[in-house]
């Protein structure tokens, strides 16, 4: 079925998007505000949403009006603490074929940056994240956000002079 | 050097967008191997797991307390909101199509057959009720019962049987579930069941079977390939004689009077579904219990001597 035709009071299209895009959206509320219950709970929020009002939302701009809701539910929401997002350490691959020396300081290296991102500014976090972790192009991103390709670029060019400047490793 | 000034290029540099001279120039720069090794290690992390499958499931259950809200609400509106509630119903009514509970009953004196929406056959004893949300069905087998069925499970996902007493978790195909009043038995003849009542939980294997009553546990072993009142019979393994009477009641569509000159007493046998003459002496008779029984089909129970 064409996309157009897709109604997203339909079960089975609801899930859909449902299984499309919660994850990223998580995400993208999470990078804000380092808390994946408050994230996931803002989430679920967003899609009730998109249920109530699902014969007004075309299944095309369905994706946009989530982000504006789990957007707009996140700046609702009065307080939040301080963020600090904790990233699962993967397993380091372009480490290992160095030394432990070399390991140890990547992991402290990580640390690092973890506490670096967290002291992003809110803004250039999230495009920041987006970018980098979920793999979405400026142009997406700014789509989500309502704002420019430009505005995202300069966001994520802020970010690493930032992250660059905050990290101590570097400035020995 | 030129980009100093400009404050997007290392946006330009991780979308790969920099031309070949860009790129050379700015990998000459101190600044580079430092912004490399930061996208090399921003590589390697990862957000915290995500569980779709309960996220979707949280959800659901947002938006059917949502509807239960909704519809407390619509009564108290004022009656100049008319179009409003009108409005909300259909929007209401469009969505319980997804998320109303379906039941099936079963008069008494009567059995019926249904079919869940994955195929799984239940057969609903009488005077028994099921009630489930046929919405995300398949990833959600969860179903209230109220009085005894007989479950034939197909494969997947997990198949949960939620009644008053207990929860029957399936883990395997065929099973029978009795909830009356304060009786509870589960028989599995086919595959796993787990069985959780209270503080107790239960694994049966096929040919076995748990009754519980006043909380007390019996396991028990049956030789029935299926259960009996799908073959105009009911069976009993010491239950308590008022139970066996109330089921009686149940499968004759008759009552009962005089049941409180029932002493404690548990019956183990059967009794059928056709005659209910022989049903009475089947139990009564075994039991010694006196009774009356007329044209009119009505039975007493006589005091003890």
């Amino acid at each position: 079925m064409p996309d157009t035709q897709k109604s997203v009071c339909e079960q089975r299209v609801f899930e859909e998007v449902f299984n499309t895009h919660s994850k990223t959206i998580r995400n993208f509320i999470y990078y804000k505000c380092g808390d994946t219950a408050q994230a996931e709970d803002l989430t679920q929020d967003a899609f009730v949403k998109l249920w109530n009002n699902c014969a007004k939302v075309p299944f095309e701009k369905a994706k946009s009006y989530l982000y504006t809701l789990a957007n707009n539910a996140f700046l609702n929401e009065v307080a939040h603490k301080k963020v600090v997002l904790k990233h699962q350490k993967s397993v380091s691959s372009i480490a290992t074929h160095e030394s432990p020396e070399f390991v140890y300081r990547e992991k402290e290296f990580k640390a690092e940056l973890d506490r670096a991102i967290a002291n992003l500014t809110k803004k250039q976090r999230e495009v920041f994240l987006l970018n980098r972790i979920e793999n979405k192009k400026y142009k997406e991103i700014a789509e989500m956000l309502s704002i420019s390709v430009k505005a995202v670029e300069k966001r994520m060019h802020g970010a690493l002079v930032s992250l660059r400047s905050e990290i101590k490793e570097f400035k020995k | 050097m030129e980009h100093q000034n400009n404050d997007t290029y290392l946006a330009k540099w991780l979308a790969g967008d920099m031309s070949d001279e860009e790129l050379i120039e700015f990998k000459k720069t101190n600044e580079y191997t430092d912004y490399k090794f930061i996208v090399d290690v921003m590589d390697e992390l990862e957000t915290p797991d995500y569980d779709q499958q309960q996220n979707f499931s949280a959800t659901l259950n947002k938006i059917s307390n949502q509807n239960q809200k909704k519809t407390t609400k619509v009564r108290t509106l004022i009656p100049s909101w008319a179009y409003a509630v009108a409005a909300t119903l259909v929007l209401f009514l469009a969505y319980s199509f997804f998320f109303q509970q379906t039941t099936y009953q079963a008069q008494l004196a009567d059995q019926t057959n249904f079919q869940l929406p994955d195929g799984s056959e239940v057969m609903l004893n009488a005077g028994s009720e099921i009630a489930f949300k046929s919405f995300n069905w398949d990833s959600n087998r969860t179903l209230e019962l109220t009085g005894e069925a007989y479950f034939k499970v197909k494969k997947g996902s997990k198949f949960k049987v939620v009644t008053k007493e207990g929860t029957v978790t399936v883990l395997g195909t065929q099973f029978t579930v009795n909830s009356r009043s304060n009786f509870y038995n589960v028989t599995c003849f086919e595959g796993k069941v787990k069985v959780t009542s209270g503080k107790l939980n239960h694994i049966l294997t096929p040919g076995n079977a748990i009754s519980i009553q006043d909380n007390m546990a019996t396991p028990y072993k049956t030789t029935e390939a299926i259960p009996s009142w799908t073959a105009q019979e009911s069976s009993f393994n010491a239950v308590a004689i008022y139970e066996v009477v109330t089921e009686l009641e149940r499968q004759y569509n008759i009552t009962i009077s005089g049941k409180e000159n029932l002493k404690v007493a548990y019956f183990t046998g059967r009794f059928p579904h056709t005659n209910l003459q022989q049903a009475l002496t089947t139990v009564f008779d075994t039991m010694e219990i006196r009774y009356t029984f007329d044209a009119n089909r009505n039975v007493r129970i006589q005091k003890y001597k």
